[in-house]
């Protein structure tokens, strides 16, 4: 593998990832919530893992778009296993997952507003601060608007840039939401500030209705995915790409060709061999 | 500063994945507000089945679904780390009776046995004391795997396949559950409170010579040399297990 192209990794297939030699990421990323704390035969695993590969992290439970307080015991937590395991890029959704002191495990979409903009951008530096490095704010699937009051791009592009994060520019996310919610895919892309891109991530989802897609991480990628997912690439600086695959776990080899298919394309595109994680 | 409306209609929507109560929304496309809603409890059934298996099968599909429902209803999950929430799940059935409301008496000691299971298997490692291998089971300060809990049942749900006959078989049921070193697994062994006494005396660093004396006193034995036979075949168990791994250098 040339470039930086990871796998999201789970406990689904880890051992058998661990063991063998089907799949072959440059890096892996996995979510912080799930291994924080944990001891054991998992604890091992992680260890297992971290030898062999970098790591990134990706969160599920920050809830940065909370109108709760942000809860700092849980980003000292993180920034300690960051430490721990000498990871330089953690990125979380821009989303909500708790509201009401009541986590809900699952993303919510924030209201588009000049408010919650300035809320957002607070609560990041605080995060940014504790951490001491850059947080990486992805653009999320949403299957309904909320008391929206400005366009999707605007808000994130004034969130990236009031609060200093970097951008996870989730392209399948960007193919959902403009099938959902009728835009041009390409042009909500170059509306981004896509010069702070850190990170990219690809998955496949489920289309449920006629009007409805929604992101599973369950399916193979689609081509439509893949072809923006190579316009995307031409308008930005190499960073690590990310495969996610959560659901429907196939065989790792399958996973290798998704993983060899994103590898040609930014081959194409970005032509150096370089180590970006 | 959030304004009050931009948090009421995030409140609206969380409450509406919690509790199903459809809210009506600003600019939202209401007929897709059930996915919120279905994708949520996914995610919250699926860790509540996988962590309490036994449970899930033995409830029936009404009484399990109505369960789930109540809880994350009424309940707020305060975890970060959503693997961690069925313990909140156990601590709300005890909160509430719902074992009464059941009419399943073992209900709590089933939930906390299969909790036990999950947080044994993952909880956080603790350092291993220095041992030496040769010593005198009788008379060196022995030396135990220290990831483990002794715990007491009303209802034997660790040796007994849960079926309602399980209900007449209240009494004082024991167990040691601990984590193998190697290779994280979680094992369990039935115990007497006479051994509970023994490991809980060892924990506290007593020489076993001292603990067989005392325990032939308080368990009313009277055969010292019968006694310290079987507590010998014990420790030599445990040691086989690896529950018991030397002698404290």
């Amino acid at each position: 593998m040339n470039h930086q192209i990871g796998i999201g990794f789970r406990k689904d297939f880890a051992e058998e990832f661990l063991n063998g030699n089907e799949l072959n990421p440059a890096f892996i990323e996995l979510a912080p919530e799930n291994w924080i704390g944990m001891g054991g035969y998992w604890k091992k695993i992680l260890n297992q893992a971290a030898e062999k590969y970098p790591i990134t992290c990706h969160g599920l439970s920050l809830s940065i778009g909370s109108p709760d307080e942000l809860d700092v015991d849980f980003v000292k937590q993180v920034k300690q296993f960051l430490n721990d395991y000498q990871i330089k890029i953690y990125s979380e959704h821009l989303s909500y997952s708790k509201c009401d002191n009541a986590h809900l495990y699952d993303l919510l979409p924030i209201p588009f507003r000049e408010d919650a903009i300035k809320h957002i951008v607070k609560r990041i530096k605080q995060v940014q601060d504790i951490l001491e490095m850059p947080l990486v704010i992805e653009n999320v699937s949403y299957y309904t608007p909320l008391a929206a009051e400005m366009k999707e791009h605007e808000f994130i592009s004034a969130i990236v840039k009031e609060s200093g994060c970097k951008l996870l520019l989730d392209v399948n996310n960007v193919f959902v939401n403009a099938f959902n919610h009728n835009y041009n895919a390409k042009d909500f892309l170059k509306a981004l500030p896509l010069s702070e891109v850190a990170y990219i991530h690809i998955a496949g989802h489920e289309q449920v209705s006629e009007s409805l897609i929604i992101d599973t991480h369950g399916q193979a990628v689609i081509d439509p995915v893949f072809e923006l997912f190579d316009f995307a690439t031409s308008l930005i600086k190499p960073v690590p790409v990310l495969l996610e695959r959560d659901f429907n776990i196939p065989e790792l080899t399958e996973l290798q060709d998704e993983l060899n298919r994103l590898d040609k394309i930014v081959a194409t595109k970005w032509q150096t061999k370089k180590n970006y994680a | 500063m959030l304004k009050e409306e931009t948090l009421k209609q995030q409140s609206l929507l969380a409450n509406y994945c919690r509790t199903g109560v459809e809210p009506v929304l600003l600019n939202a496309k209401q007929e897709n507000l059930h996915h919120y809603r279905r994708l949520v409890f996914n995610i919250a059934c699926d860790t509540l089945e996988t962590a309490y298996p036994i449970t899930y099968s033995f409830l029936s599909e009404k009484d399990w679904d109505e369960l789930t429902y109540q809880f994350f209803s009424e309940h707020k999950c305060k975890t970060t780390q959503v693997w961690k929430m069925p313990l909140e799940f156990y601590e709300y059935c005890l909160e509430k009776n719902i074992a009464s409301k059941l009419k399943m008496p073992f209900l709590n000691d089933l939930l906390y046995f299969e909790w036990l299971e999950l947080e044994v298997h993952t909880m956080p490692d603790i350092n291993y004391p220095q041992v030496k291998e040769i010593g005198s089971w009788l008379n060196d300060e022995i030396a135990i795997n220290p990831e483990y809990k002794l715990v007491k049942f009303e209802y034997p749900v660790h040796t007994t396949a849960v079926t309602s006959d399980i209900e007449s078989k209240k009494g004082n049921y024991f167990f040691l559950i601990y984590r193998e070193k190697e290779t994280g697994r979680v094992q369990f062994v039935d115990l007497s409170m006479l051994y509970v006494f023994v490991i809980e005396n060892i924990v506290n660093g007593k020489l076993l010579i001292n603990i067989i004396n005392e325990a032939n006193t308080l368990f009313n034995i009277n055969d010292v040399e019968v006694l310290k036979k079987h507590i010998l075949i014990f420790i030599e168990d445990l040691k086989q297990r690896q529950f018991i791994i030397g002698f404290k250098k």
